[in-house]
């Protein structure tokens, strides 16, 4: 389908109540997504706390580009496409390591961790070392900003800021960041990579769909003993909010303030982690330091790939119209050693190799896949809770804990970037 | 000889030992992909450690070191 042809069919297939199936299966639809949404806005890449010593680098992706996150002996942070730009080979091929330059192994052109050409074997073939001059280094993201710690890059040269772009879900990185009695999150546990059959937007619509946690997850709220489950009901204080910009958030807060327990949210009783309480109140205050342990972490999608789910962080990474990969981790908080043994256990029950929340997800992110290349009805349905969406004190749109109030904000964000008007 | 330990990355791979056969101690760096040996004595160390940045950058440069095309020797194994 032409450009053209596509343009006006896109507006056609996004309704406010409904999505056409299409749009997870229409090669068409997937590369005009790479070059209006990952290729143009601001995409999470990693985090700082993977980089801590000059010269550190890690293997990281921008949808199905690979590019290699790095810090220079300076301490500056870059994002570079990880691609020779003599023969185009792939230069970086560990997931880490250390090192000021990087040597393509196919004909040893070799560049600096900022990119720089440094120079290439037997360089009378090109008329001598000067040829470094009019030959061309590894290929940069034009923009690079981080937020915390947060490091996303885009790879349009102009465009609104990162501040801009992540807007209110900023907060929800501030609310992440003040669970650590030294305010910072440190990504150091390691990751899982977990491949599904399933189109890249079936997982964001997923993130914050309060509407499944009762059935898809039912056996490991069961057998856990977590009360988490309930809070995604109609009778639950509970909202789904529209953050702007396709973000969005399950705000459970409501219900961990109702209960008023310090960690509650956890599922870590303050007497396992005496330290980190302790850590706490004496960084934030007695009474500051409650108030942040009883709110909890946020579940947060920020739009297109980072997903903050209480205890653990997922990056999204389309790798085809119909392949996805997750990369997961625990998340880890600055001073808070016995917290994190704690939050690593959880999440290895949980989105580990053999965890049982993300293989409930996987599954159905690969029967709705299946399921959306049958021909009959075309159409998936968005109007949970439509009629009884309401305008929040700060002007966010929200419903309660089940409704599809972040979907259809998710889907209007998407026409704004894949059509605008 | 005391082996300090093997410096990796997945771009070169080099042992380092403190070899003590001279009259005093120097470093041995052997490139183990090449078997190719360097010394660098205590003068040699603190001029590299006093280099400028541009010293190491210019090295770097293959054509400076081993694919170098103008026939000159350098260390080998």
């Amino acid at each position: 389908m032409s450009t053209a042809e596509l343009t006006g069919d896109l507006r056609s297939r996004v309704r406010p109540d409904r999505v056409h199936g299409s749009l997870y299966t229409d090669p068409d639809v997937y590369a005009r997504e790479l070059e209006r949404i990952w290729y143009s806005t601001w995409v999470y890449v990693g985090h700082t706390s993977e980089v801590p010593q000059p010269n550190d680098y890690v293997r990281k992706h921008i949808g199905p580009q690979q590019v290699v996150l790095t810090r220079d002996r300076t301490g500056a942070i870059h994002v570079l496409h990880n691609r020779c730009s003599h023969r185009g080979n792939l230069v970086c091929d560990a997931d880490r390591g250390n090192s000021s330059s990087f040597r393509c192994p196919y004909h040893g052109w070799t560049f600096a961790n900022t990119g720089e050409l440094l120079g290439f074997p037997f360089n009378q073939g090109y008329g001598g070392a000067q040829a470094k001059e009019r030959l061309s280094g590894l290929g940069a993201a034009p923009r690079v900003e981080s937020y915390r710690g947060f490091v996303f890059a885009s790879l349009a040269a102009e465009g609104p800021t990162l501040r801009e772009h992540l807007g209110a879900a900023a907060e929800r990185i501030d609310q992440l960041c003040r669970l650590s009695p030294e305010g910072e999150v440190e990504l150091t546990a390691g990751w899982v990579r977990h491949e599904v059959t399933a189109n890249w937007k079936m997982l964001v619509e997923n993130e914050t769909d309060g509407y499944h946690p009762q059935f898809v997850h039912s056996s490991i709220f069961s057998i856990s003993g977590s009360g988490i489950g309930a809070l995604y009901s109609d009778k639950s204080t509970a909202v789904t909010r529209a953050l702007g910009g396709g973000h969005s958030e399950n705000d459970l807060s409501p219900e961990f303030r109702r209960l008023g327990v310090p960690m509650g949210w956890s599922g870590t009783p303050e007497s396992k982690i005496p330290d980190y309480a302790a850590a706490m109140r004496a960084t934030y205050g007695a009474e500051t330091g409650d108030e942040i342990m009883i709110n909890g972490s946020p579940h947060v999608m920020i739009f297109p790939n980072l997903f903050i789910a209480e205890i653990q962080l997922f990056v999204i990474q389309p790798v085809a119209v119909d392949r996805t990969v997750q990369h997961v981790t625990a998340i880890q908080f600055a001073g808070a050693p016995d917290l994190n043994r704690r939050l690593v256990t959880q999440c290895v029950g949980s989105v580990g190799p053999a965890g049982m929340l993300l293989a409930d997800d996987a599954e159905m992110y690969e029967r709705n896949q299946r399921g959306v290349a049958q021909r009959q009805p075309e159409w998936l349905d968005l109007s949970r809770g439509l009629a009884r969406e309401r305008t929040d004190e700060h002007g966010f749109t929200v419903g309660t804990a089940t409704d599809e109030t972040s979907m259809r904000a998710m889907w209007a964000h998407y026409l704004t970037l894949m059509d605008p008007a | 000889m005391d082996d300090v330990g093997v410096v990796a990355s997945e771009f070169a791979t080099v042992r380092v030992s403190l070899d003590t056969q001279g009259n005093s101690p120097r470093l041995r760096l052997e490139d183990l992909r090449s078997g190719a040996v360097r010394f660098l004595d205590a003068l040699e160390l603190e001029s590299i450690v006093w280099a400028p940045e541009g010293f190491l950058r210019e090295l770097l440069d293959p054509s400076r070191h081993r694919w170098r095309d103008d026939g000159s020797e350098g260390c080998g194994p």
